[in-house]
């Protein structure tokens, strides 16, 4: 049981290392601002999440820490990736080759009210 | 297999901490203020992600607690620069 | 009153799994706190759950979040499958995606979800509830986003009714 449990938390690990890992390359190659933010966005959400995971196998004192921690990160991530994107496109930061953009024109830039 | 275990923490520890330093590093040398938050959130995530680690190694949940409070603190943080960056003002 | 216990109960519970102890007097301290806290009400508009729609509610909160899971981990694979790519196969855009839902906590549920998927992000939600939404690869967000996001409502429209 104890070797099982070992096991899964070893893969847990690892994979939770790969998907951070990928969000750093992503967050090295890809071309403008916002596509960053969605590289950034899996690190905390695959990242953080297998590796508190594989934390709450390995020392049973922090299951519900962990749980908090978990339901904290998930809470917490999309909305700082939104209010970044947010200020990037309220300061009129151009995408690199948008195929296309809806909402061009909607919302008044440089302005501090919404 | 306990070996194993904290040879692999080792491991994930020592990546962890080279990629914080790559964001550490896009921080420093980044082409706005945008990707440069970004890059600071990075870098804070993966702080965290160190912290757990730590805490696997160590056996000891007050890392957690720790990792929780640096969680609070790096959101609240990141989401008072992007509306200073837009808005020219905090509040 | 039936606000302030919707406000207490998870600061309560959250008290209680940080410190990790079921004994007596914390429980007492805890439910201190969670009262203390709740006081300092903020304006909130909390969307209230009739008790005897309580099983149909949690029901449902299950299988979204369940739903959620499933668009967060095919959402990621193909970030991941797009990063890895040598030629880096993007084909970003800004895309319109209405909510369908009027109230506010529907709208910002929805957000949520969609954000939390990599290869989505919104970007800006206007008094419609309507959100701006930048996609990693337009034609296939715009296909897949449209049948996930009617599912949810469906979901989140049972939830709240």
């Amino acid at each position: 049981m104890e070797t099982v449990l070992q096991i899964a938390a070893l893969a847990l690990m690892v994979i939770g290392t790969l998907f951070s890992f990928i969000g750093v390359i992503g967050f090295i190659r890809m071309p403008d601002a916002y596509t960053r933010l969605h590289a950034t966005g899996k690190v905390s959400v695959f990242g953080i999440v297998f590796l508190l995971l594989a934390a709450i196998l390995l020392t049973p004192l922090s299951l519900w820490k962990g749980l908090v921690l978990i339901l904290f990160v998930l809470l917490g991530s999309p909305s700082v990736a939104h209010s970044i994107a947010s200020a990037a496109y309220r300061i009129g930061l151009p995408m690199s080759n948008p195929a296309r953009d809806d909402l061009k024109g909607k919302m008044e830039q440089g302005d501090g009210k919404d | 297999m306990e070996t194993i275990v904290t040879f692999t923490t080792w491991v994930v520890l020592a990546a962890h901490l080279l990629m914080a330093l790559v964001a550490a590093w896009r921080v420093w040398r980044g082409e706005n203020s945008i990707v440069r938050l970004t890059a600071l959130d990075l870098a804070g995530t993966l702080t965290l992600a160190v912290l757990v680690l730590i805490s696997i190694l160590e056996r000891n949940s007050i890392f957690v607690d720790t990792a929780i409070a640096l969680a609070a603190l790096s959101y609240l943080s990141t989401v008072a620069v992007a509306k200073f960056i837009s808005d020219q003002k905090v509040f | 009153m039936s606000r302030m216990i919707q406000i207490s109960l998870p600061l309560f519970i959250v008290y209680l799994a940080l410190t990790g102890n079921l004994e007596p007097a914390n429980l007492v301290v805890g439910a201190l706190v969670a009262v203390g806290i709740s006081l300092l009400r903020p304006q909130m508009d909390l969307q209230s759950v009739a008790l005897k729609r309580l099983p149909r509610f949690l029901w449902a909160a299950i299988r979204y979040i369940f739903v959620v899971a499933g668009d967060v981990i095919r959402g990621g694979i193909s970030t991941a499958r797009i990063v890895l790519d040598p030629a880096l196969p993007l084909n970003p855009g800004i895309i319109a995606i209405p909510s369908g839902s009027i109230s506010e906590l529907g709208t910002a549920l929805s957000a949520h979800s969609i954000s939390l998927s990599p290869g989505e992000m919104v970007v800006a939600i206007d008094d419609r509830g309507v959100m701006y939404t930048h996609c990693l690869n337009v034609d296939e967000s715009e296909k897949f986003v449209a049948e996930a996001q009617s599912l949810r409502q469906n979901l989140l429209s049972r939830m709240f009714e």
